[in-house]
């Protein structure tokens, strides 16, 4: 096992009330990706 | 009146029905045809093989269901189909073959309109010789009943490792051109944090066994993404996790032989190597069901319709890597020879793979097959249910809803790791599925920004967030419809 992900990001990717707002933005942002329409690509 | 016949009730079949029947008067019918009886949400599937959640968390029986709205079901299999009718039978139908109850058995000719083929893949364990869920130590998930039997005998490992017996598990593909490398990523994450969980991790080499080329291809040729600031390859933001937690891997490799306790498999560079295990979990090829057509003088003409999967309106000329294209890919997917007949989600033909195809020396092809499960099968489906309904309701043949995977952006949320406070999730998005090299020349063909990947807790609420809100969905209860596919 080799550390790869540092104390600190480790403290932030597991921290809860970090990860809230995360989720809320990543919440969005996948919204944005996945509804924000899809189409052809031969008459484009 | 028009009668829409939906071969399977999966992600994608499920989805094109149920908008059928919320946008369609009910003079018109909307008939589901599948052999399985209970719609189960396969993203999840992976909970289940690690005991964290039961089978019935992730399923429900699709009869009351359709029942309640109207939708008629028949539990029963497609067995061949004739899109012209016969000398009997004016209208084009199919014939399906009843799987359960008093009418086990029994088949019936079930004309349409309009056909959707929905059914998904075969799970094609036979294509791997010694490789069948539940035999010689070797699992899958892809059903709810494969990842159940995945976790029993998991958690008996587990209680030897306890007792101080040191354990190999292997997880990957089974097959040389398996797909779905997300889903044994997701399984192998969880895996790795369940041993933790139970205080055994030093007790088992964990390995990673793919034909991917490079960690994180995902069947996608990797992605070119946003992490945070920085700019990083998939393969990096894998490697980089796949070594915290203390997990090796083995690239490039076509399984082809699975015997108890040990999977043969050929690498690149034509050596034929094999790796033993306590535990493996790995995923089969995909294939078509091997149906069969006919015209109305029974001639067969499975050509028109099959190429494994279904033909749809994509481009199969065969041409190099190199001169591949987005515009290869199916817009409408819709049958060039019958106009009534589409095939969205996994069913269709794929002109080819994404990934860059690789041969080994000895000439096996060792490349993954193209992903289109999840996402792309509900926004596939969603939008052949619109374009069938436009052609209904303005008796035209024009189809206006396009969404080839070339133009389609899709989420990969997977799960590395089970727990409202010890979970967590590795968030990837990509836009678009298929690179588009000629837009997107300097970021390996994707819009950097709507490709990005993401780490941490938040992954794994916002996955289980979706597991509850798909199922909610699929129950079509108050307002499903605005939850997106």
């Amino acid at each position: 096992m080799t550390r790869r992900i540092s104390k600190y990001k480790r403290f932030m990717m597991m921290n809860p009330i970090i990860q809230f707002f995360k989720f809320i933005y990543l919440s969005i942002k996948v919204l944005i990706v996945v509804a924000g329409g899809h189409g052809g690509t031969r008459n484009a | 009146m028009s009668k829409i016949v939906v071969l399977g009730a999966g992600i994608a079949g499920h989805v094109a029905a149920s908008h059928l029947r919320r946008k369609l008067s009910k003079e018109h019918e909307v008939v589901v045809v599948s052999p399985n009886g209970n719609y189960q949400w396969i993203p999840s599937n992976i909970w289940v093989g690690i005991g964290r959640m039961k089978p019935k968390d992730i399923l429900f029986p699709l009869a009351p269901l359709y029942a309640k709205k109207h939708i008629d079901y028949k539990q029963a299999k497609a067995v061949s189909f004739h899109p012209e009718g016969d000398s009997e039978e004016n209208k084009p139908y199919i014939l399906a073959e009843y799987v359960t109850g008093d009418q086990k058995g029994t088949q019936e000719r079930v004309t349409y309109d309009y056909l959707i083929n929905a059914t998904g893949p075969k799970l094609n364990f036979e294509a791997t010789e010694g490789l069948s869920p539940g035999k010689n130590k070797a699992h899958s998930v892809c059903t709810y009943t494969h990842a159940q039997e995945a976790w029993i005998a998991l958690e008996g490992l587990i209680k030897q490792m306890k007792e101080g017996k040191k354990v190999r598990i292997l997880i990957g593909t089974g097959h040389a051109k398996s797909t779905c490398q997300g889903a044994a990523f997701e399984y192998i994450l969880n895996v790795e944090q369940e041993l933790r969980r139970h205080k055994v991790r030093d007790m088992a080499e964990i390995t990673w066994i793919s034909n991917e080329y490079n960690l994180g291809d995902f069947g996608m040729d990797g992605m070119l993404m946003s992490y945070g600031s920085n700019i990083m390859k998939s393969s990096e933001m894998v490697e980089m996790i796949f070594e915290d937690r203390g997990i090796k891997w083995i690239l490039g490799a076509g399984v082809s032989k699975v015997e108890d306790g040990v999977a043969h498999y050929e690498t690149l560079d034509g050596s034929y190597k094999k790796e033993s295990y306590d535990f493996a979990m790995l995923i089969p090829s995909f294939s078509g069901h091997g149906f069969k057509a006919y015209d109305r003088s029974g001639d067969d003409i499975t050509d028109k319709l099959f190429r494994g999967f279904m033909i749809v309106d994509a481009d199969y000329t065969p041409k190099p890597y190199e001169e591949w294209s987005v515009q290869d890919w199916p817009e409408t997917y819709q049958n060039p020879s019958y106009s009534n007949i589409f095939a969205p989600g996994i069913a269709f033909a794929p002109p080819h793979s994404i990934s860059k195809p690789r041969k080994s020396k000895n000439g096996t092809d060792i490349t993954p097959a193209p992903p289109r499960t999840g996402m792309p099968s509900g926004i596939t489906a969603k939008l052949v249910a619109d374009n069938i309904i436009e052609m209904i309701k303005h008796s035209n043949d024009e189809l206006h809803h396009k969404g080839s995977m070339g133009n389609m952006g899709a989420a990969c949320i997977a799960s590395a790791g089970f727990g409202m406070t010890t979970g967590s999730g590795v968030s990837i998005t990509t836009y678009p599925i298929v690179p588009d090299y000629n837009k997107y020349p300097d970021t390996h063909g994707r819009k950097l920004g709507k490709t990005f990947g993401t780490i941490g807790l938040a992954g794994h609420w916002l996955k289980l967030a979706l597991h509850y809100a798909f199922i909610y969905k699929a129950k079509m209860k108050p307002f499903w419809w605005l939850i997106p596919e």
